[in-house]
């Protein structure tokens, strides 16, 4: 494609467009968190603030030192990489069975669409529920069809709490990515279709060569999105488990909130820094090994 | 031809300008006083609701707005205002967070002596307003001590008297449909943990540092506590739901309730939860004790406190008064059934009556010793997260008793230096 | 091909089961009596119906006045987000400037940062410019923290109009922005509801700021109110299971209605390439 020359009359125009949001970001986003971004660096506890001393790097010492940060750290990859696995899967196989019309269609998707009206907490405390280990109808149901029995402990037992919030968080995500790529989907010219069919393409032809090629850059983007929400957005785990039982459901995030709930802002910050080199340094790789900025 | 898009653009800006509905101050001389309450629930909030139209009524001039933040969060909320140094007058204070709000000057000094109600306290109320700092920050509107709440339909004669005694009888009690205690393994599981240690430590312990021995060791180096602890795992796995790994506070209230466990021990509160709920034949009883006769709890309080920002401090400490006094903190104690502050509650049947007899005996028993935990200790807070993660793992298989112990001896071992 | 449908209408089936059965179990729950939520064994049908969960719903709790504020505010950031999403992504897909790649960054960034860092001097940012408990508040912080998605979502769509397009219509004498409204707008339209509708449920459903931001009453949303079921002694599964049934009514609501936009926008000869 080709793409205008940039030109001063042209700036006016871009500088107009990316005003609004550019402001919002900056303001809201960007300015408190680099002031923010200072307590890392300080002794702040909330015991006592009326000493906040910089202290260098003693915080991110002190959190590399500890046993759990890095148990987190095993579990976040668990827990991005299984829940990403499975909702692209079941969401890119939705939105291709859900492309081609068919009757109650309509109906179908709205149906469908319901997990991603509700909250990650919201999604928490329902699958909470539902695992419950005493009145959970899952451990009910498997009961009544003799699958199990005798109950499972799904969110007290360390072998099975991880499986539990990933089956949670496969349901609540699945949805995102059907729309996203429904979405996408549509906008694959049918000409090309068109044309790949008098070539003679089978479907599975026309799938690799026509469809997907086209959709690339939106899937390159969006998983890259879901990646850096799945880590980042800690709601449902904190609902279900708390990251217990014994911190075998804890991710890096849920560690940053026991930090806070533990009064130690400047322990917490560190973390926050920690998350964020680490979400940082996978997107570049990412951006470089999927060629994002080529790809159009 | 630009139109469009702009007007949308501003439209939707003036939209945004428009709907704001924040508190402004009103002008004309009305004092508006802000509160914030911590452990709220919807009807405590409803009772504190009524509570404040009284004060409204009271003292014409002045109105009261009470903020309610959800449990989960109230502390940090309060503490993000606190930070702010405005927009807040009155706050609840509770004995974890009275040492750090005091430490960083967010707490006015609040008077006693020209206020006939400070004599009407009972002593222990007296006692914790100025625990902390030794300036009385906060006047306490109640106090949470935990009793047994056990099922007198489930075959159990006589209340547990010991810890061992409850293991057994516990484990009696389990059949796999239902199970014999209410164990706490999530949130505040420790706490339950260290309840044992104290017992089992008996007479050595100090009880006005309740985590060390009379001899400055941490309750936590004896043997004594490694038993203490084998046994909790064992009633955990014996006695209890396998889910009461994860169980918090209102899981374990909830088991007791539903029929799924036989005993609880628990803070005043229940009694009303468990009155409404199905469960009609039950009791309680002093908590368990230790081998040599001895059991020791911390009385958990909270109360209210005056910023020392406030604009409006006259008005601020009239209300804290006003919510102290007798008449006041005995409908609230008895709308959440707490521990009342008021002496004028010993003439009151509600509370040596039912449910109620356990606390009176507990009080007479000089076997049943109240202590005071190192709330102020700068690890504290810490040691809340860090202790209950430690307990899962315990229950859980991936830490030993002794490793536990090891590290919280060595915890409190450093902040005791 | 009659096996093909079958298998297409089993492994939709399945999804539809696994989907819908906890939606279900919500809605059951919340018609049960309290006894009986908590009552063995399992009842995969009340024995006794009952809407007292939702009658406590709206007399205790303010919920149709929460309910409006979320509207409101869900409403009108997802509106003037997707706004700002499709001129940002406009010009981020039609023009080479100095500094584009490093602005696309600096949006991708916003997503990975932990909230809690910024949380503090925001609060502060918030309380100095009068912001706190005002759904206005609530509404610009929503709109910062959509934009970056919003903006780049808009910028893949955006670029994947052809190019023709737009210049056949400034050939007609339009200027650029007639073009975008007159033609572009309309081929994206699946981008623009899926945009809108992704920014919607984000916000409609956002607890953490609203409770960091949002003390008074009157200016609470569904996720904080419903938050304040959880109480230190209880969680009211009855009430909780009600509120939720309740909060997700208007976004299927809004689903419904957007749906045909971003499943069927493109139709034949919308579109010629």
């Amino acid at each position: 494609m080709s793409r205008p020359a940039f030109t001063a009359r042209k700036a006016g125009l871009i500088a107009l467009c990316l005003l609004p949001g550019v402001a919002f970001v900056a303001v809201f986003t960007y300015y408190p968190m680099v002031r923010g971004s200072v307590i890392a660096f300080q002794r702040y506890n909330l015991f006592d603030l009326t000493s906040t001393p910089f202290v260098g790097l003693e915080n991110f010492r002190a959190v590399l030192a500890e046993e759990r940060f890095w148990t987190a750290l095993r579990n976040t990859g668990l827990w991005v990489g299984l829940s990403l696995f499975f909702q692209f899967l079941l969401g890119f196989g939705l939105a291709l069975l859900l492309r081609r019309h068919f009757r109650g269609r309509g109906l179908y998707q709205a149906w469908v669409f319901f997990p991603w009206a509700m909250s990650g907490f919201l999604i928490g405390l329902l699958w909470r529920w539902m695992f419950n280990g005493q009145f959970g109808v899952i451990n009910d149901l498997l009961l009544r069809t003799g699958i199990i029995d005798t109950r499972i402990g799904f969110l007290s037992s360390p072998g099975w709490a991880m499986t539990s919030v990933i089956v949670a968080n496969v349901w609540y995500g699945v949805t995102f990515f059907a729309i996203m790529i429904m979405a996408a989907l549509q906008s694959v010219p049918r000409e090309l279709y068109e044309a790949a069919a008098v070539d003679g393409a089978s479907r599975l032809r026309q799938f690799w060569h026509v469809t997907l090629p086209h959709i690339r850059p939106t899937l390159a983007l969006i998983v890259l999105l879901r990646v850096i929400w799945i880590l980042n957005f800690p709601d449902l785990i904190y609902s279900m488990t708390g990251g217990g039982p014994a911190g075998s459901t804890d991710i890096v995030t849920t560690f940053l909130i026991q930090q806070v709930m533990g009064g130690d802002y400047g322990r917490a910050g560190a973390v926050g820094f920690l998350v964020l080199g680490l979400l940082l340094a996978f997107s570049l790789f990412y951006l470089n090994a999927t060629r994002f900025e080529r790809s159009r | 031809m630009r139109t469009p898009l702009l007007a949308a653009l501003a439209a939707a800006t003036l939209t945004i300008a428009a709907c704001g509905s924040g508190s402004s101050s009103d002008g004309g001389g009305t004092v508006r006083l802000r509160m914030i309450e911590s452990l709220t629930s919807p009807d405590r909030t409803k009772l504190m609701k009524s509570l404040l139209a009284d004060f409204e009524k009271a003292n014409p001039g002045v109105e009261v707005e009470l903020i309610s933040p959800p449990l989960d969060s109230a502390d940090q909320k309060i503490t993000q205002i606190l930070q702010t140094k405005k927009d807040l007058d009155v706050l609840e204070v509770r004995d974890h967070t009275v040492k750090s709000f005091s430490n960083n000057g967010w707490l006015a000094e609040l008077p006693t002596t020209q206020w006939a109600g400070w004599q009407d306290l009972t002593e222990l109320a007296r006692k914790k307003a100025v625990e902390v700092g030794g300036k009385p920050y906060l006047i306490p509107y109640g106090f949470y001590q935990r009793a047994l709440f056990y099922r007198t339909d489930w075959g159990m004669t006589k209340p547990p008297a010991t810890w061992e005694e409850l293991y057994q009888e516990g484990k009696r009690m389990t059949t796999g449909e239902r199970f014999g205690y209410s164990f706490r393994g999530g949130k505040g599981g420790a706490d339950y943990a260290v309840q044992m240690i104290s017992a089992y430590n008996g007479e050595a312990l100090d009880p006005e540092k309740s985590f060390y021995l009379k001899d400055k060791k941490t309750i936590f180096s004896t043997p004594e506590a490694a038993q203490a602890l084998d046994l909790f795992v064992k009633i955990f796995k014996e006695a209890s739901p396998p889910d009461s790994v994860s169980w918090g506070y209102p899981e374990m209230v909830q088991g007791f309730t539903s029929g799924v466990t036989g005993m609880l021990i628990q803070d005043p509160e229940v009694i009303k939860t468990v009155e409404e709920s199905g469960v009609t034949s039950w009791s309680t009883a002093p908590i368990p004790k230790g081998p040599t006769g001895y059991a020791f709890q911390p009385v958990g309080y909270a109360g209210w406190g005056v910023t020392s920002f406030s604009a409006h401090k006259a008005q601020a400490v009239k209300l804290v008064q006003f919510l102290s006094e007798a008449r006041q903190s005995l409908r609230f104690a008895k709308g959440n059934s707490l521990i009342p502050i008021s002496s004028s509650a010993q003439n009151d049947p509600q509370f040596s009556q039912g449910a109620w007899k356990a606390y009176l005996e507990a009080q007479k028993d000089p076997k049943q010793v109240i202590t005071i935990r190192p709330v102020d200790s700068p690890g504290w807070s810490q040691f809340l997260v860090d202790s209950d993660r430690d307990v899962q793992a315990l229950l859980t298989g991936k830490k030993s008793t002794a490793e536990v112990l090891k590290a919280w001896d060595e915890f409190w071992t450093g902040q005791a230096s | 091909m009659i096996l093909r449908r079958a298998a297409k209408t089993i492994v939709l089936g399945v999804w539809l089961l696994i989907t819908v059965f906890p939606l279900y179990w919500i809605v059951i729950t919340s018609l049960k009596p309290k006894s009986e939520i908590f009552s063995m064994p399992l009842r995969y049908w009340p024995a006794e119906v009952t809407f007292e969960h939702y009658a406590e719903l709206f007399s205790f709790a303010d919920f149709d006045l929460y309910l409006l504020n979320s509207l409101l505010v869900a409403l009108v950031s997802a509106a003037v987000v997707t706004v700002i999403g499709v001129l940002g992504g406009y010009v981020l897909a039609r023009f080479d400037f100095p500094g584009r790649g490093a602005l696309m960054l600096a949006f991708l960034v916003t997503q990975m940062i932990p909230l809690f860092i910024a949380l503090g001097p925001l609060y502060l940012l918030m309380s100095d410019l009068g912001l706190l408990n005002r759904l206005a508040g609530l509404m610009v912080v929503y709109i910062a923290m959509l934009v970056p998605f919003c903006t780049i979502i808009m910028r893949g769509f955006h670029e994947r109009v052809p190019v023709a397009l737009e210049e056949a219509a400034q050939v007609d004498g339009a200027s650029r922005l007639q073009a975008m409204v007159r033609v572009i707008l309309p081929v994206m339209l699946p981008g623009v509801a899926a945009t809108f509708i992704f920014a919607f449920v984000q916000v409609w459903n956002e607890l953490f700021l609203a409770i960091t931001f949002i003390d008074s009453e009157d200016a609470k949303t569904v996720p904080v109110a419903m938050n304040s079921f959880i109480t230190q002694y209880d969680i009211d599964w009855g009430s909780m299971a009600a509120a939720t049934v309740v909060s997700v009514v208007p976004t299927l609501v809004l689903f419904a209605a957007i749906r045909r936009y971003i499943v069927e926008g493109l139709t034949a000869g919308a579109v010629k390439g």
